[in-house]
């Protein structure tokens, strides 16, 4: 190293400084008040009187059934999620790839629903699944009955609730993972494109050689991102069935919610809390290898 | 005039800094002295009801500018407020006096975090509080909570609606056995109106326990044994099954909506009868008139109502008692602070002596909330584990209206209680389950 190069990384530590400081006050320093807490009986009200119990919060989670139903809930949610969102978002990318004007309005409708609070999405979609009641009846009920189907309670039905659910989260959600896909179609090569078409390759063959190698990374993107959003679910299953009918929509996030403010076990949520961020540090890395192992 | 500290003496103006040093450490002096800031907060009600607190601290303040007290108000959003309170107190960081929901004070008082209020009130101010309101904020034999206010729950009527169907209703202040009233429902469903609206689409939890919990007391039951907090075995009681199957049936015979849309049908003269509260009073009275009647709940045995509202409490690490003992009382006080409380929000006044300052109470509905609040009307439980419950109990109750098995969902949601509850109270429940 020159000097000059030893200095500039002497005066790299200043300009750090002040990025570190804000991750150690708002992501190590909580990280670490979290990891004392999940080894404590901390009661949120009380955490001044918090005992040290060891690992019993986490032998004691792995072993609640409403925790594993909480985590089979949400593993259920991202399977329906990942392979569907990114496939969609993929297909929608392709189609509004188009460099004329009018396919910008196309994307902006996509990616509409993504710049809409949730929450106001969540009440126009419990309405969208109403049952007939009284002799109104929501519009996917509506539609549903004109291909001869009978009238079905989305949100109240326990083996339709979570399907449900996540139909209407790809719908919100698909528009982001999109608008990625298009960044990444900007990247595929037009001199190989049109080498393919020279040689003859149909559309297929082209998206199936060209395009997608080259959105690889793009891909392992979507897929993963999407999978830590998935995971993440709260605000639909919470306003829309409160984790019910029969707790099947309970997702991790509630739980860890109720765990925190209604048990009050803040000792409890901490290592919840933890376990998840474990579970999806794991995933991310799985991911990140499978698709790394496929490139080499 | 100048207060004294603001004057500069002339000896002091030759040596400017020592001059602004003792004017700054005498102003700062004079400030401790005199003043006192009082950390109010409150959930955020609806508008009139947020103006009519502010005027209230107005009042306060200019009441005792003397002893130098002000309040200051902070509101935040009703939906979040509980969890606002709950990291405050995690942080230890909670205000002078606040303002919480009846069913919360026990989890409060249980960890020590509220000021018992027992000794700043005389035997006559006692006296002057509907019994709901001192029973809402007593745990364990000691009072920690006062409200300005106090809530009903009713059935009301449409005369013309019932009529058409050939029902009579009850005499005035009486209501129906739980045969009548499905009865009643038979008589309107047949004659092509739908019977009774119970606001299933209400998002809030909380609904559900403080309107149903009537129906499983009147039958007899109870969600916990408070004194030894045991959920196992009261949920799934035959008294407590025996009436949440009999209120599973108001679905399932179709008599009232499970997934409705509208908030108020009744209002819309959709439906003939409507299980609400005191808050529908005005609306009703209004799209009615004398169309309108109301009458109890109708019960399976013990007529029960419901009662409960949001109430003050002191913060136990407060610095500040007199003026937070002096705004509470201010606050609940018939004229200073239940009267313009009530002119706002419609609810039922907590203190006797307020009653005088609305004639309506002579009439219905108004006479029922009072006459109920005075006679049939329980508390929810007090117990420190009244979120996780009610909780429990609502998600049940909704799975049921809409054809859940009654006795195996009320095992699962009294086991999910009692799971947490033997976690966090090893050795309440261990006496518990001794014969």
């Amino acid at each position: 190293m020159t000097a000059w190069e030893k200095q500039a990384s002497r005066r790299a530590i200043w300009f750090l400084l002040p990025a570190l400081g804000m991750l150690a006050v708002f992501v190590a320093w909580p990280l670490i008040r979290a990891a004392w807490w999940s080894v404590t009986d901390a009661d949120l009200l009380a955490t001044d009187d918090a005992h040290w119990i060891g690992a019993e919060n986490y032998s004691d989670l792995l072993r609640d059934p409403r925790f594993r139903h909480a985590f089979l809930n949400t593993a259920l949610f991202a399977i329906l999620i990942v392979p569907l969102q990114t496939l969609l978002a993929m297909v929608l990318a392709l189609w509004v790839n188009r460099p004329e004007p009018a396919w910008r309005w196309l994307r902006t409708v996509f990616f509409l629903p993504v710049v809409v609070s949730l929450p106001v999405l969540a009440v126009v979609w419990t309405l969208l699944y109403q049952p007939e009641q009284a002799g109104e009846t929501g519009l996917i009920n509506r539609l549903t009955s004109v291909f001869g189907f009978a009238d079905r309670a989305w949100l109240r039905d326990p083996s339709l609730a979570l399907p449900a659910l996540a139909a209407m989260s790809i719908w919100q959600g698909v528009g982001l993972q999109m608008m990625v896909f298009l960044a990444g179609l900007q990247g595929v090569s037009r001199e190989q494109l049109e080498a393919a078409q020279l040689d003859g390759a149909s559309a297929w063959q082209r998206l199936v050689h060209v395009v997608i190698p080259s959105l690889r990374n793009t891909i392992a993107f979507v897929v993963t991102v999407t999978t830590i959003l998935a995971f993440r679910l709260f605000v639909q299953p919470y306003l829309m069935t409160r984790g019910g009918p029969d707790d099947r929509t309970l997702s991790l996030v509630q739980y860890m919610y109720e765990t925190t403010f209604l048990n009050l076990e803040l000792g409890r949520a901490c290592a919840a809390a933890l376990l998840f961020l474990t579970w999806v540090g794991f995933l991310t890395w799985l991911q990140r290898t499978l698709f790394n192992e496929e490139k080499s | 005039m100048t207060p004294c500290f603001l004057k500069i003496p002339d000896g002091l103006k030759r040596y400017p800094l020592v001059g602004i040093v003792c004017w700054l450490a005498a102003l700062v002096g004079a400030h401790a002295a005199q003043d006192v800031r009082l950390r109010v907060w409150s959930h955020q009600g609806q508008e009139a009801e947020n103006h009519a607190v502010r005027e209230i601290a107005e009042a306060f303040n200019a009441a005792h500018r003397d002893r130098g007290w002000t309040v200051e108000l902070s509101f935040f959003p009703d939906f979040q407020y509980t969890e606002k309170l709950a990291v405050a107190a995690a942080a230890r960081d909670l205000p002078d006096v606040f303002d919480l929901d009846g069913p919360l004070v026990a989890r409060f008082a249980d960890v020590g975090l509220l000021k018992p209020l027992d000794e700043f009130l005389s035997d006559a101010e006692r006296a002057d509080f509907l019994p709901t309101i001192l029973a809402q904020g007593t745990v364990d034999g000691r009072l920690y909570a006062l409200g300005s206010f106090d809530s009903a729950l009713v059935l009301y009527y449409d005369r013309e609606l019932l009529a058409r169907a050939g029902v009579t209703p009850p005499v005035e202040g009486q209501g129906w056995s739980w045969d009548e009233f499905v009865k009643a429902c038979e008589k309107l469903k047949t004659a092509g109106i739908e019977p009774v609206a119970l606001h299933m689409n209400e998002s809030a939890d909380e609904w559900f326990t403080y309107a149903f919990s009537p129906v499983v007391w009147s039958a007899g039951g109870r969600l916990i044994a408070q004194d030894i907090a045991r959920v196992r075995g009261e949920l799934t009681s035959e008294a407590a099954v025996r009436g949440v199957r009999a209120w599973q049936e108001l679905f399932a015979r179709g008599f009232a909506a499970t997934d409705p849309v509208e908030p108020d049908p009744f209002g819309q003269g959709r439906v003939a009868m409507d299980w609400s509260g005191h808050w529908m009073a005005r609306g009703h009275l209004a799209t009615k008139g004398d169309r309108l009647g109301v009458m109890p709940l109708p019960s399976l045995g013990t007529p029960a109502a419901a009662c409960g509202s949001w109430c003050w409490a002191i913060s136990a690490e407060t610095k500040q008692q007199e003026a937070a003992v002096a705004w509470l009382r201010w606050v609940t006080e018939a004229e200073t602070g239940v009267v313009p409380l009530v002119r706002a929000n419609g609810a039922v006044p907590a203190r006797r002596a307020a009653f005088a300052h609305f004639p309506e109470y002579e009439q219905m509905p108004y006479a029922l909330f009072r006459a109920q609040l005075e006679t049939s009307a329980r508390p929810r439980p007090r117990t420190p584990f009244y979120a996780m419950l009610t909780h429990r109990f609502a998600a049940a109750l909704r799975d049921i209206s809409r054809g859940a098995d009654v006795e195996s969902r009320l095992r699962k949601a009294e086991e999910a209680v009692q799971r947490v509850i033997d976690r966090k109270r090893p050795t309440k429940t261990a006496e518990a389950s001794r014969p």
